[in-house]
């Protein structure tokens, strides 16, 4: 326990074994597998054609939300670049499957379908169609491993949507809990506030959505506020996920 | 000739637990999810604990700290705890009914549960005592089917 908790020397160890089990998480997968396959299957006709029709107006709104998006972002580099303040970073993203999750209930881990060939790298972010779900921990060939931002061993510096106060958002190895640490209890924050993430640390690019201030609780003597948080993700649920590869190339605004 | 039949029926039994264990669950079904890999080592101890001891218990919580990838020596000390357990009390449980032999496995992992988080809250690190009575009950569920499996696989002799 010694060796393993403070050296490295176990790692080759742990990763020779991740590529022996991966198979075994594929198996494991096989009744989610043939559950989603049925249901697809038991779905009637007209249910799919009018999802259909629906994703299809979803679609046209994003699309005409994003050239907004697109020329904000372009009126948005201008004003910056007339300030001579530094350039916004752009994302690209890369969608990913989940194939495994952590055995261990108190380690909040997941394994994806992406690796060191598809350019995935230690630290990077990954997301989920709600919010922020964690960064990468390990990297193989074919599959990764990323830590969530639910795991007790987390934290992910956050800062309030609505004015900007910031935080460090801790993980409680709890899926649907997260913890704000060092809000000093005359801080502007209120429950039912946005969190995204700063961007401080240099690790999470800015803005991304964290989760929402669930509870504020003020302790006689204590010297901040115990705040719980409800993560935006859906960390438990979410099987199709984005990389995010983060760089400063204006140009290249499209998805992978 | 018998102990390779074994062999191979407790490399098939634990694989099937691996696959258990590595099976995506949401919601709190992952938290409240048996611990498979102990219940088939509990099993096997049980049904034949002159075979299966200390050694073998210490052994699948090796593979179990590399699966669930705890610290080395974690899993190893609960199975090999629960292991000795079962050995102690082995020999009183074939006058058990399976009733009271699914009680007396809620009951060790309880023990072994209440350890762990013990150790865990020692460290300041999250403990999941919350989940322990749920992970009991639905350990005490999957039981008869691991003990039927395992009996399936390795009937006594004589």
């Amino acid at each position: 326990m010694l060796v393993n908790g403070f050296t490295p020397w176990l790692k080759p160890v742990y990763s020779a074994v991740d590529d022996l089990v991966r198979p075994l998480y594929w198996v494991a997968s096989v009744p989610l597998r043939v559950q989603e396959w049925s249901a697809n299957k038991a779905t009637p006709r007209s249910e799919i054609e009018a999802d259909n029709q629906r994703l299809l107006k979803e679609s046209l709104v994003y699309h005409g939300q994003l050239q907004r998006m697109s020329d904000l972002a372009a009126e948005n580099l201008r004003l910056r670049r007339l300030l001579n303040a530094t350039e916004l970073l752009q994302d690209n993203v890369l969608v990913t499957e989940v194939i495994g999750v952590s055995a261990n209930p108190l380690r909040h881990t997941l394994t994806i379908d992406r690796g060191s060939r598809d350019g995935v790298f230690i630290g990077q972010p990954l997301l989920d169609a709600e919010g922020l779900m964690g960064q990468i921990i390990e990297v193989h060939e074919r599959h990764s491993t990323a830590l969530l931002i639910t795991d007790s061993a987390h934290s992910l510096p956050v800062q309030v949507l609505r004015n900007g106060v910031r935080s460090i958002a801790e993980g409680t190895s709890d899926y649907n809990l997260l913890s704000l640490k060092f809000v000093s209890s005359t801080a502007d924050i209120r429950e039912g506030d946005k969190l995204v993430s700063s961007g401080l640390g240099g690790l999470y690019p800015v803005g991304y959505p964290v989760g929402t201030v669930t509870s504020i609780v003020s302790e006689a003597g204590e010297n901040f506020l115990k705040i719980d948080v409800d993560p935006s993700a859906e960390l438990d649920r979410s099987r199709h996920l984005l990389l995010l590869f983060t760089s400063r190339d204006s140009d290249s605004d499209t998805a992978k | 000739m018998e102990s390779s039949n074994h062999g191979i029926a407790v490399s098939v039994t634990i694989l099937l637990a691996v696959i258990l264990s590595l099976m995506p669950l949401s919601g709190d079904w992952i938290v409240w999810k048996p611990n498979f890999l102990l219940l088939v080592m509990l099993a096997w101890v049980l049904r034949w604990p002159d075979e299966f001891g200390v050694f073998f218990s210490a052994a699948v919580g090796l593979l179990a700290d590399i699966i669930l990838r705890t610290a080395i020596g974690h899993s190893i000390l609960i199975f090999a705890l629960c292991g000795s357990i079962v050995i102690l009390v082995g020999r009183w449980t074939k006058y058990l009914s399976p009733l009271q032999r699914m009680l007396m496995v809620a009951m060790i992992l309880g023990l072994t549960g209440l350890l762990e988080a013990g150790v865990y809250m020692l460290y300041g690190r999250p403990s999941g005592i919350e989940q322990l009575p749920m992970k009991m009950v639905l350990s005490m569920l999957a039981w008869p089917i691991i003990e039927r499996l395992v009996i399936r696989f390795a009937p006594r002799r004589g």
